[in-house]
This record gives C-alpha cells, structure tokens and sequence, in this order.
C-alpha cells in the first residue's frame, strides 16, 4: 500500500492546515459572538 | 486603481455573473437529465444505443455524470456562491474580469466535456473521466474561482465570515487538492495520459477523490447554500448556529478517510477497508448535524410549508440529505456491502442524495435567486414550480424505491448458491429480473425531468418578463462588527 | 501559552501618580518562592489609585480599625489547589486579616488593614505565586472573557481535531492480527501520530504542564500533577516505541489514548468555563448595561457627550432611547418607560413620571429622557446589587470546604498508588507496567470532587439572578433546601409595603389636618410602610384637607415600635403602636385594619387607619408552600385582630400577633430548638436580627435600601412566588450535589483499584476520568434551565 506514503502524510499537512486555519478563526474573532451571528443574514441585503 | 480599491468602492454587486450561471445550471440541468433518461431508457432496451458509437451506454454515462455534478451542480454552486460571498460580506466581487473567465471557462470545461466523453476519449477514472487537457483548464478555472471567493471575502465589510462562506470555502479548497492530487498522470498524446497511480494504488486514490467529490462538491459546497438560502426562505435564522460552526469542523475532517467504502472485498487491504467503513460511521453525526440545524430552523413556523413550495424544496431536499446520510454509512458496513455492492442499490443510494439532496435544494436555491436576479417579486409562475415539486418528489421515490427492490434482490440473486455448491442464478436471469425497475426507474427520471423542463420554461417567461437590476450594496455603519 | 504580555493595567496613564510605595517587609521564606507560570511584571501601583480603589473596594470600622475588603480576579487558575496556592500566598503578609479565593468564580475576597499593606503588594504577593490579581470590573469587562473563551475553544479544538486523526492511525492496529500491517506501514502511521501528538502536547497541554510545574515548586500535589505525568511519560514512552522499536521501551505506543484523554479534560474544562461564564455573564448583562458615555447638559444649555465617570451628582444627562440610565436620578421635563428587568427580573415596560425615580442600569425605553442624577457609582442600587453577587460567590459553602480537604491527601495517595503499581508490574510485563501506571494517574478525578458542589450551586445562583433573586451566600441553598417551616412578617412581607390612609379618628377638640400635619412630619425619614403612607397621605392632600407647616425639631424612631418626636418648639409626640403610644381603652378594638396612634403629652391624640393589601400572589405562595411540605407562620408585631385577617385570607398554619422585634427573635429561636430548620421573609425594614438568625432568609427587595438586609436571598421583584422556586431550586440544588459527591466517591472507589489492578488500558482510563467530569458538570448545569 505505498500510496498511503502520500495519503497519510497530506492527511498530516491537512490537519495542521486545518490547525492553522482554526487559529486564524479564532483571533480574528470570528468565534466569540456566535449567538448573534445567525440573525444577521436576515437583515436586508 | 487597485483591485481590492477599486471593488471596495463599488456601490453594487455584481450579479450579471451570477444570472448567468444561474440560467446556465437551469439548461445543463435538462440536459444532464435528458442524458441520464437517455441511457436510463438504453439500460432498459439496449437496442437505443443504435449501432451509434457517439450514441452508446458506455460512452453517454460519464457525459450524464459530469454534466449534472459539474454542469448543473457546477453552475449552481458558482451562480449561489458569488451570490452569498457578496451579499454576506456587503460587497462587490472582487475582480468582474476574473469572475467572467471563471464563467466562460467553466462552460468551455462543459462543451469539452460534451464533445470528448461521446468521442469516447475518457481518462477512466469515475466523475474524473475528463482527458489530461480538460483536466489542466479545469484546474486554471478553480485558481480563478479561489481567487474571486477568497478575495472578495478578504475585502469584506463585516468582520464576521458567515458560516456558509465556511462551506464554500471548505468546498473549493477541498475540490482544489483532490482534482489535482487524482488527475496526477503523464501524457502519452493529446488524448491520451497514464494516470500516475497503478492497480490498487490508483483505486486508493481514485476514491479518496470520489468520495470526497461527493463529500465536497456534492456536501459541503451545497450545505453553504443550504445555510443561506433557507434562512432567507424561511425567514428564520438557523436553528443554532453554534451547531453549524461545530458542524462545519466536524465534516471537514472526518469526510477525508471514508474513501475506502467504496472498495469493500477488491484487492485493497482488509485493514484499509475497515478504517473506511469506521470513519464512514463516524460521519453520520456531523451530517446529521447539518440537516438537523437545517430542519429545525423552521420550527415553530411549520405551517409556512404549507404555502411556500419553494420552502418545501429546501426544506424536503434535507430530509433526502439525512437520510442518503444514514444510508450511506449502512451501506459502508462490510456485511451490508458484501450484499449491495456492484448492485442497482448504490445506484438507488447515488440517486436519493443527487436527486433529493442536491437537485431538490438547487432547485429551491435557483427559485428564490432568479426572479430577484431579474428585479421580480416571485418566478413567473407560482403554479409551476408547485408542479415541479411534486413531478420531482414523485420521481425521485419511484427512481429510488426501484433501485433499492432492484438492488436486494441482485444482490440476493448472485450470491444465492444451491445445495451443491453452485450458483442458482446465471447473471442474465438477474439482468432480467430487473428489467420492471428499470422501466419504473426510467418513469421516475422521466417525471424528474419533465419538472426541470418546466422549470426552465418557468425560468425563461421571468428572465423575459423582468430585466437585469442592478442591486445597491447597503451602506454599512463605520461601527459594524 | 502564557497571557503575559496583556496586562490590562499596563499603559494606563494617570494624571499625578503617587510616588511608587514602598515594598514592605514581606514573610522571608515567602519571598524565596520563585516566579510561577504567569509572568507577573505588572506594575500595581494604580490598584492604590484612590478612584480605581473605589471599584473593588469598601472600607469599614471594625473594632475602631478602618479595615479594607476587596473583591478581585484571579488570573490563571483553574482548581481547588490553585485557591490554596492564592490563599497562602496572602495570609502571610502583615496586615492581611483573610482572603479567600472561590475557586469556580476565581474571585479573591480579602480583607486587609490599609495602615499596614496597600492593594500593590497584595497584588504583588500574588503575582510571585505565579498568579495575577484584577480588580474586578476589569475582569469582567468583555476583552478579557474573550480571550479567555478563545483559549479554552482552542486547546478543545487542538485536541480534538487532532485526536479524531490520530484515532483514524491508531485504529487499525486494533482491527488487525499483528503481522497484518506491513511493518513500513506501520511504522508510517506511527510516525504520522507522532507528529499530530506533538500540537496536542504543545498547545493543548499547556495548562496542566504549567499547573504542575507551579504545584511542584512549592512542594504540593495538584489536580494537575497525575495528569501531566500521565501526559509525559505515554507521550515519551510512545516516542521511543515509535523511532526506537526494537528497544527496552517496548513496542506499544498510546498516542490515540494521549490525545483522547486531553480533549476528554479539555472538554470538561471548557464546560466548566461555559458554567462560569454563564453565571458571569448574567453579571456581566448587569455590568454592561452602564453606558461608557452619556450627553450631559452643559451650562449654556447644550449637551456634550462625557464619560460617565466624570459625571457628578446634580448634572442633567439625556438618555437616549435604548441607553442604560448612568446613575440613580429623577426624571426631568419628560415621562420615561423602563425596562427594570435587572431589579425585578419582569421585563414589562414600566413609566416613570416626571419627578419619579429612575434606576442606574435600567434601560430607557421610549424617547429620549433628562435626568437629574442623585447617586453615582457605588451609591447606586445598581452597584449595591452587583456587591452583594459579588459577595454571595466568594464565599465557599460549607461542602465545598470538606471536598478540598479531601482532595490534597488523596491525590497524593494516587501517585504512591502508581508508583507503586508501575513497579509491581515492571516485574512482570514492561509495556504492562506503563500501560497501568499511566491508567491509575489518569483514572482518577478528584476534580468531580472538588467541582460537585460549587458547580452546582453556582448554577442554581445563575439561574435565580436572572429570575431577579439574588443570592447572597451560597451556603444558604443547603440551609434552604432543609427547611420546614416558613415564618413570614406580615406588613411589607405578605403584604404590600404601601399602606394607605383611609380613615383619621381624632380626640375631640383636634382636627384632621392638623393630626395629619403632625404624623406626616413626624414620619418623614422613617421607612416603615405606615410612616410613610402618613408622609404621601399628608403631601398629597388626603381628604382635601389644607395642612399647617409643623416644625420637627428632632425625632427618634425606635424600630418596630414607633417615633417619639419634639415639635413646634417643645410639644412632645410619640406616633406608633398602641403600646408605644400607651394608648388603650376606647381608641382600640376598632376593626382589622392597621393603624398609628399619634398621642400627645395629654394622651391620645389620633389614631390613623391604614389598609394594606395583600400581595398578588401571596395566598398562591402559601398553598404552593403548604404543597410543599412546609408549615407556614405568620409573625407580626401588629394587633391580632389585623394579623388574623391576613392570615386567614392567606392561609398559614399558625399566627404569632403583637410580637416586638425580641419576641419575633425567641419564636423563631423556640422552633429551632424544637428542631425545626426555619426559614424567615421579611421586608428587611425592622427584620435584621431575626432574619440573620433563622437559618435561611429572604428579603423582599424593593423598599428598603439593600445593606439593610442581612439575608441571604434578595428577591427584587417582590414576587413571594420567588420563595418557592428558590426553595424548589434548593432542593434540587442540595439533590444535584449529593449526586455528584456520591458519583465522584463511588466512581473512584471502582475506578482506581481496577486501575491498579491492570484491568483498565489507559484510553479506558482516559475516557472514564471524562465521563465523571462531564457528569457533574453536566449535572449541574440541569439547574441552570429555569424550573
């Protein structure tokens, strides 16, 4: 099975993209006011 | 002038990209449709392949895939999220240019495709059957579309990112590495290429795309617009949006490793196929995550169901979403499998998610965006999209009861042994037995179809009774979070 | 990752700074004790800014000392343990009387002598610990809880996402005979588990690793130590299986049970963070309600917005529509609906008149209004019931103290546990040995101890605040949910605290106005309902009479009994009960209904005749009580006749009439000694001794200024409905935490020996120290749903 030698270790890359991505989430705010934010899309756009 | 500068200070959206591929996911959904009743009509009489080469089962099957994936699911995904990354981040699109080229591009990719798989030239590797060049356009069109969507998110106006611009762009990210990834291959002509995986190795790989096609491009990309265009609909906010942000996560990483489902008893390892079916198990929650927080979001305002047909799309494409969601995991359990695969039951499973799923709620999707694309209050004709409805849900109960009595009772014929040790039923007597369900299966595609016929009728009288408005983007408040 | 570099006081700029205070001579062995885990630079000086002070300090006379009580935030705990560590660190410098650190809130209570240490050092003995002090408004303010809430979301996701990953490498080593797997293969996803490991160990762990390192230094054992072990030694023992697998370590690796029992203890932290959170949170609705900035009116008449700190009693503000009134004051030139909702917790729009009240904190509704401000800052209710939350949580129930008792001592006895399994063990098995001893570490939660009982009450406190009761000591839900017996005072209690005047008798030869003068003036100042019906009967012209000018000279109230008074030069009067007034005989047994007696030099002069009505929902209160379980009785210092009448269209069980204040005490006292637990509501006015001494008390909240009462629930809304949810959410209270005590105790006495024995591979002993916590967090968070 030597194509999880290139399976696993993007598995890998992906989770500490994922990692990264979350972490940028998280400082840029987009987590700390979650109750709110679904009612904004029912404002006229 | 910038490009950020110069979008930031645009004073409307840009929504001719958007008519156009919304219009455009209308006509390739007839005429994916068309060619899925085609070869549903030639599975049932094979004497309508003709003699015509262009014309056969094996050659019009990958034309029917990509062009209801791609084409019609294609544009749809295009047409609502250029649709919702604006409006959700109070916006123009980033760059019209590149917008256009992802437009003109995409429907290139298409009439490649509808020349290329006819002429036989195929890669033959499921829904990535498209020849090595196509494959390369493919991949130019996606960078353009990351750069729109990440771009125009990048210059947003709210802080927040709504949930369904997570979705989206989960989907393109996803969509990105996998096509890459599985069209790896060194060309031997302009036509010809070998892929860069063998046997096994390449089936691995093969469906670690194919699943996640259907966890990204056929989940993922459509729950954004599920996230936007039911709220919207409704006018209720999501039921919980937590649940749809822990959601999102959950999805994304647990799709990646159920891949090895698909290969239950081939050559692949034992253990390999068991990771697959675990993982599959485990993703029944994250989906069920989504079309539970999608459901609910009407609760307490059930009765709108009773007069908004196109609510009842939204809303009734979930319930197909939940339960290929709860099927598929079922049907990724090694016992289950040793009886359903190869048979007419993964293709009843296929159905009910394209179909219910992804048909029902683009449908729904396009109802709402088309006659605001074209500065009108509903679609021409309220009526018409009530018929489509149920021509639709009838269609696709009967496509999917057929298969799935088709399906058992091949399953149940071939592995059906005598007494002494051999095979009670020859392969032909099993063809045979089916030949009711396909015809029932051919009715059910044929009510499916004749819907979104109307349905372009319907589009087409709203396109021509309105006209193309421009929408003023709000002016947002210097305080806005 | 440690959160030293945002120190909220940094940067602040004061106008005029006192010069730098002297380090005091601290405890030798003290100041030996090296940094912790936060490192504490800040500079403190200005918590001994007068003005900064003032937001979580009071000062009081105690034994002729002016002593200091602050209300603070600590900054970087998350246990019992952790308290101690706070605790010690403050008891030993000089000038220190007490402090204690409720552990789920992290707030400090200390008390302190400001001849001897100032709030700096305080906060500097603390930050040498390893710990960081905020004066409370800071902590509560919004930055500070989100970067809290986003680091405990991202060690939760960390290890979660991680966790599902490195399950998805593990699992076919268990779905597989050995030998199945390539060893290149495996090898492989090994490797790829180790890697993922490693954010887990970096980012997720940090918490526990730093809780350890600071427990270790001072030479005790935490909540933290089994856990980071546990963490280490798999995580070290894995690695050298991984890259060395043919070596003496063995060849098991747990990366999956590593990364499962971090996200299963992050899990249970985040939970507990959302508890306490959530019950700050129903603080902090309170706290953020002050607008920062309001228009006040300028002398030209034009308005200039300020910050509200600046404003000072006597300036007009406007208050816009949707704004949160900036203090106390009285409505100018325009009516104002409110939203009282922080007082009464009904959040019906109510309209003050011009020349009424409004409340700091409460919302203005309708257009916009002018405000004349009478009280600012700590003078305003507002403040007062913020203060009196703020209290009720730092005060740890009486359970509480015995479960952190219990923790130390056996934690302790947890690590001896696995020492001693591990070497038994390496005897027979290596791999064996560390598979065991990292079980035993893990297994063990004594945080479901430690966590059982304020979780629970918290919880209920939280869901109480937002139903307008407040809860003053924690301990009182124990002391609640084992009452029997109600006692109710009657005027202001079970009935409205506003009397009205109906009738005047007057003593021939005087007339109404001239009596009503009298007891208006004599009342004025004096809270008692029937003193200051007199007072609105007499402003507003009761009778259409005209009232001469009375010109008090002095009065003394005598509380519960009535006001002696000298007026119009040297006339003495005295208005109050028959008894006080020594009024008999004919100008009593006159009907039901309450009256004063004004009498004179001469005897007596007037009776007035008062009406009070009852409370909405006092017969309903009394059933639901009655249902309940409870005995009801009535106390009042009132005649028999009035506290017959209200009984009996009440419904208690027993009636006690004409007690005064002493008499009230020595009932209350007599159904104690008979055994009964006994639970008083009073209006708070004259009821202070007796409600300190029943065992759990309430106070109607609405007339008299909250530092009058000495109870232990408040209940805003004058709702006494509000009695029986609080004794039903006392019970379940006192329900919830037995449970979780009985979970936590049972749970490790299974739990543990099975460990020792082998019986437990670590991911089992990861996944059950999880469930225990989730339970009782879980658990207590039922009480948070409104019942």
């Amino acid at each position: 099975m030597e194509i999880l030698y290139l399976l696993i270790p993007l598995s890998v890359v992906v989770v500490l993209g994922i990692i990264v991505i979350f972490w940028w989430a998280l400082q840029s705010g987009q987590l700390d006011n979650i109750e709110r934010e679904g009612e904004r899309i029912l404002r006229a756009d | 002038m910038s490009l950020t500068m110069k979008a930031s200070q645009a004073t409307a959206y840009n929504d001719t990209v958007v008519r156009q591929f919304a219009i455009m996911t209308v006509v390739y959904g007839v005429v994916g449709m068309l060619v899925g009743v085609i070869i549903a009509a030639q599975l049932t009489w094979p004497e309508l392949n003709l003699g015509i080469e262009y014309l056969t089962y094996g050659r019009l099957r990958p034309l029917h895939t990509n062009a209801v994936i791609f084409a019609f699911g294609g544009c749809g995904l295009f047409a609502t999220s250029y649709y919702v990354v604006q409006r959700t981040c109070q916006t123009r699109l980033i760059s019209d240019k590149l917008a256009a080229f992802t437009f003109w591009g995409w429907n290139l990719v298409i009439v490649l495709a509808v020349v290329t798989l006819p002429l036989g030239l195929t890669a033959g590797k499921e829904y990535a059957e498209l020849i090595w060049p196509i494959d390369i356009l493919i991949a130019v069109v996606w960078v353009a579309y990351a750069i729109v969507f990440f771009g125009t998110v990048g210059i947003r106006k709210v802080r927040h990112i709504y949930v369904g611009n997570w979705f989206y762009g989960a989907f393109i990210l996803a969509v990105a590495l996998l096509h890459i990834v599985n069209s790896m291959a060194l060309p031997t002509s302009l036509t010809h290429a070998y892929s860069a995986y063998a046997g096994v190795q390449d089936a691995m790989v093969q469906w670690w795309y194919g699943h996640n096609a259907v966890g990204f491009f056929l989940t993922a990309g459509f729950l954004g617009m599920m996230y936007y265009f039911i709220p919207k609909q409704a006018g209720r906010p999501v039921y919980s949006y937590r649940l749809s942000i822990v959601h999102f996560w959950a999805l994304i990483f647990t799709y990646m490793w159920a891949g090895p489902h698909h290969l239950h008893y081939t050559a692949l390892p034992d253990w390999t196929q068991s990771v697959g079916m675990t993982f599959s198990l485990i993703l029944l929650a994250p989906s069920w995550g989504g079309m539970i927080n999608g459901i609910m979001t009407l609760s307490g305002a059930w009765h709108k169901l009773r007069d908004d047909p196109i609510l009842r799309f939204l809303i009734v494409s979930l319930s197909f979403y939940g339960m290929s969601t709860f099927e598929g995991p079922m049907m990724s359990i090694k016992t289950v499998n040793a009886l359903s695969h190869y048979t007419d039951w993964t293709v009843g499973h296929v159905h009910s998610g394209a179909l219910g799923w992804v048909g029902l709620i683009t449908m729904g999707s396009m109802y709402y965006l088309i006659p605001r694309l074209f500065g009108q209050k509903q679609m021409h004709s309220m009526r018409a999209v009530e018929i489509h409805f149920w021509t639709a849900t009838i269609g696709i109960v009967l496509y999917i009861a057929a298969m799935w009595i088709a399906g058992v009772m091949q399953g149940l014929m071939w592995r059906s042994v005598n007494p002494d040790g051999s095979l009670t039923y020859t392969f032909v007597e099993s063809v045979k037995a089916t030949f009711p369900f396909y015809v029932i299966r051919l009715l059910g595609g044929l009510l499916y179809l004749g819907g979104m016929v109307l349905m372009l009728w319907n589009v087409l009288m709203t396109a021509f009774k309105g006209q193309a408005t421009e929408v003023r983007i709000p002016a947002v408040a210097a305080a806005h979070a | 990752m440690n959160q030293a570099t945002t120190a909220p006081l940094q940067g602040r700029h004061r106008v005029g700074a006192e010069a730098e205070p002297e380090v005091l001579a601290l405890d030798a062995t003290f100041s030996e004790r090296p940094r912790g885990p936060l490192t504490v630079t800040d500079n403190f000086a200005v918590l001994d800014d007068p003005i900064e002070q003032r937001e979580f300090t009071q000062f009081a006379e105690i034994d002729g000392r002016r002593m200091a009580q602050s209300v603070l935030m600590v900054q970087g705990m998350f246990c019992a343990a952790c308290a101690d560590t706070v605790e010690d660190a403050l008891c030993h410098l000089p000038g220190v009387v007490k402090a204690e650190v409720h552990a789920a809130t992290r707030r400090l209570t200390v008390q302190w002598d400001p001849a001897l240490t100032r709030a700096s050092a305080l906060a500097q003995a603390v930050g040498r610990a390893g710990y960081r002090l905020l004066p409370l408004h800071e902590a509560l303010s919004i930055t500070q809880r989100i970067a809290e809430s986003r680091k405990v979301l991202w060690r939760l996701f960390v290890a979660g996402i991680c966790m599902m990953q490195v399950m998805m490498y593990a699992w076919p080593a268990y779905i597989t005979e050995p030998g199945d797997i390539p060893p290149d293969i495996e090898h492989l996803l090994r490797w790829a588990s180790w890697v993922l490991s490693l954010p887990v160990l970096l980012f997720a762990s940090g918490s526990f690793f730093s809780g350890a390192w600071r427990d270790l230094k001072q030479g005790r054992v935490g909540m933290d130590t089994p856990v980071s072990i546990g963490i280490l030694v798999t995580f070290v023992a894995s690695s050298l299986a991984t890259f060395d697998p043919n070596g003496p370590w063995g060849h098991e690796v747990w990366y999956d049970s590593l990364t499962m029992f971090v996200f299963f203890l992050m899990g249970g932290r985040y939970l507990e963070f959302k508890a306490r959170d959530r019950t700050a949170g129903a603080l902090d609705n309170l706290m953020n309600r002050l607008p920062e900035v309001c228009d006040r009116r300028r002398s030209d008449g034009q308005f200039e917005p300020v910050s509200v700190r600046r404003l000072e009693v006597g300036d007009v503000v406007r208050v816009q529509a949707g704004q949160a009134f900036p203090g106390d004051g009285v409505l100018i030139q325009m009516n104002a609906t409110v939203d009282e909702a922080l007082l009464t917790g009904e959040s019906h729009p109510v309209i003050r008149q011009v020349g009424e009240s409004v409340v700091a904190g409460s919302y203005n509704l309708a257009g916009p209004v002018e405000v004349r401000v009478d009280k600012l800052g700590k003078d305003t209710r507002f403040a007062q019931i913020v203060s009196l939350m703020e209290k009720a949580s730092t005060e740890k129930p009486r359970l509480a103290v015995l479960a952190d008792r219990i923790a130390g001592p056996f934690l302790s006895l947890v690590l001896l546990g696995a020492v001693v399994s591990g070497v038994y063990w390496w005897q027979i098995d290596h791999d064996r040995a560390l598979a065991v001893a990292v079980a035993v570490l893990i297994v063990t939660c004594p945080c479901a101890l430690s966590l059982a009982t304020p979780a629970a009450m918290l919880a209920s406190a939280g869901s109480l605040a937002r139903r307008g009761v407040l809860v003053r000591r924690l301990q009182a839900f124990e002391n609640l949910a084992n009452v029997h017996t109600v006692v109710f005072d009657k005027t202001g209690t079970l009935t409205h605290d506003k009397l009205q005047l109906v009738a005047i008798h007057v003593r021939e030869g005087a007339s109404q106005a001239d009596v009503l003068a009298l007891g208006g003036a004599l009342a004025s100042g004096s809270l008692h309902p029937a003193s200051k019906a007199l007072v609105a009967a007499s402003q507003e012209g009761w009778g259409g009479l005209t009232l001469p000018p009375v010109d008090v000279v002095s009065t003394t109230e005598t509380v519960g009994q009535g006001l002696a008074a000298l007026v119009n030069g040297s006339d003495r009067l005295w208005l109050g009960s028959a008894t006080f007034c020594g009024v008999s005989g004919e100008a009593l047994a006159r009907g039901e209904s309450p009256r004063v007696h004004l009498a004179d030099e001469k005897g007596w002069l007037a009776t007035f005749e008062l009406e009070e009505s009852l409370r909405g929902d006092a017969v309903e209160a009394v059933m639901a009580l009655k249902a309940a379980g409870v005995t009801t009785w009535l106390l009042s210092g009132d005649l028999p006749q009035a506290a017959h009448r209200v009984a009996s269209l009440v419904g208690v069980d027993h009636v006690v009439s004409g007690a005064t204040p002493e008499q009230k005490l020595q009932q209350i006292a007599r159904l104690q000694e008979q055994g009964f637990k006994v639970a008083m509501v009073g209006d708070g006015v004259n009821d202070g001794p007796v409600l300190a001494r029943s065992d759990a008390s309430f106070a109607l909240g609405t007339a008299a200024p909250l530092a009058q009462a000495n109870s232990d629930f408040v209940i805003q809304g004058g709702r006494l409905k509000d009695v029986v949810s609080a004794l039903g959410q006392a019970r379940s209270t006192m329900r919830v935490v037995h449970q979780n005590l009985a979970w936590a105790a049972a749970y490790n006495a299974v739990s543990v020996p099975l460990a020792l024995l082998g019986y437990m591979p670590p991911w089992a002993a990861g996944l059950g120290m999880a469930i225990s916590s989730f339970w009782v967090i879980g658990n207590a968070l039922r009480l948070n749903r409104v019942l």
